[in-house]
């Protein structure tokens, strides 16, 4: 019978998810074995022509990593989807936009004049931008069209599982091929991590959630023992789904939310506001004054890594827009 | 002009195609090497705290 | 007392989206207050009125 046949792709990504396989080291061999991997830029040379030219559903399992923010990567998103079976949304990214999400503060606009004009280190003097069509001596190029919004993978297709985490652990990365491979895949929609937050996993000493004043990590020398939170350093953990052995934490740095809402967590950022306002200690309005002062962004803090994936999606665009797209046309 | 697209470039970090135009006699004319793909983390990072920046700017690359 | 933290921390993310604070409001009216809960309602409604629609294009449009 022949091997399930597998496929990677990275959209809005930086290449850390597709390390992230590879850091399985030695396992990566047996995952080898066990499926024909027949589309990963990282590693082998197929072109996208080779997977047009596959049967639909003939990928059985497709691990896709970046988020969504050109036609091109909507387009290859929606490619993989007919061709693939099974459609993992491999890494915060995908899962939720990840950091390239943080450019829903911006817009397209404001990033072309900050990258091609604004930046110091530019030397642009012809005012040069990409175009979507060029013309050339020889004949025209054409480069894809990037969107003002960042999207999520399930935003664009329909997704069976999520692996959550920037990057995910090398851990869920093998529990997930040894479901796929053993026919143990849970119900559709799962998340492949922990069902309880950070919080829960986190094995720091927990006394109780009342402070004073909140720090930025720069700002204090903390107990590697005690809850960063107790200690006044923001932490999004309370909001955050566990399963990633709380890698930051245990390396002294507050966690930042890369494995998304817990459970029952429809938006991560307004559950953080809810929580960290509500340990905070003080009444008066001269004690809410200092609390803003001190929660420095509270946005791109608690949406580190979930702009995409939040109830707002991305901050007001100023101008009105000429044409709508929907990315699942 | 005939044209010879490599899209994706491969085994590497990034995305990127190239278009290779071919003259008459089947030789190269010329080669042009695109990237399809901006973040924008020199506009993002504007307003995170600067203690922030070492957590979020290795995401540019993350081989 | 917990909202009246949340409120505030709530208007200054919300500020980062571009969101004017006046369109959040906080206030508290007992039972027995009627004529004030009206009035409060009546200005807020108005203050939202001078404010404009609310064209966030999140959520429904992408682009």
């Amino acid at each position: 019978m022949a091997k399930p046949k597998m496929a990677l792709y990275w959209a809005a990504a930086c290449g850390g998810c597709d390390v992230d396989v590879l850091d399985t080291n030695e396992k990566i061999l047996d995952i080898a074995n066990l499926v024909d991997i027949v589309f990963w830029p990282i590693a082998l040379d197929f072109k996208y022509h080779h997977v047009e030219a596959m049967e639909d559903k003939g990928i059985d399992l497709c691990l896709f990593n970046g988020a969504i923010r050109s036609t091109e990567q909507a387009e290859i998103a929606k490619l993989l989807r007919n061709k693939s079976k099974v459609m993992v949304a491999f890494g915060a990214c995908a899962c939720f936009g990840g950091i390239p999400a943080l450019a829903n503060f911006t817009d397209r606009e404001e990033i072309f004049e900050r990258v091609y004009h604004e930046a110091p280190s530019n030397n642009n003097e012809k005012g040069t931008v990409p175009l979507l069509k060029t013309s050339v001596p020889e004949g025209e190029l054409e480069l894809p069209e990037l969107f003002d919004t960042v999207l999520t993978l399930p935003q664009v297709v329909d997704v069976e599982y999520f692996v959550p985490g920037c990057p995910p652990p090398v851990d869920l990365i093998l529990k997930l091929v040894d479901l796929y491979a053993r026919g143990q895949l849970p119900p559709v929609g799962s998340v492949i991590a922990s069902d309880k937050t950070c919080c829960d996993e986190c094995d720091r000493v927990k006394e109780e959630k009342k402070i004073s004043r909140f720090y930025r990590p720069h700002e204090i020398i903390t107990d590697p023992k005690k809850c960063l939170l107790e200690q006044g350093i923001i932490c999004c953990g309370p909001a955050t789904r566990g399963g990633c052995g709380m890698r930051c934490v245990k390396a002294n740095m507050p966690c930042r939310g890369c494995f998304g809402p817990p459970p029952g967590v429809v938006d991560q950022g307004a559950k953080l506001v809810s929580a960290l306002a509500s340990i905070y200690q003080g009444n008066t309005d001269g004690d809410v004054k200092r609390m803003l002062e001190e929660v420095v962004d509270p946005a791109g803090t608690f949406y580190r890594f979930g702009m995409a994936d939040s109830m707002l999606k991305r901050k007001r665009l100023q101008k009105s827009r000429g044409s709508v797209r929907n990315a699942k046309d | 002009m005939p044209k010879i697209s490599v899209n994706p470039i491969t085994r590497l970090e990034g995305h990127g195609k190239i278009e290779i135009f071919l003259d008459g006699d089947g030789n190269v004319a010329n080669t042009y090497l695109q990237i399809p793909e901006l973040r924008g983390f020199e506009k993002f990072c504007e307003g995170r705290p600067v203690e922030e920046l070492p957590r979020i700017v290795p995401r540019i690359c993350g081989v | 007392m917990k909202t009246a933290r949340r409120i505030p921390l709530l208007k200054k993310m919300l500020s980062q989206f571009g969101i004017e604070e006046d369109r959040v409001r906080l206030d508290w009216v007992s039972a027995s207050e009627g004529d004030r809960f009206a009035t409060i309602i009546n200005q807020m409604t108005e203050q939202i009125r001078q404010l404009g629609p609310f064209s966030s294009n999140g959520g429904g449009e992408h682009g």
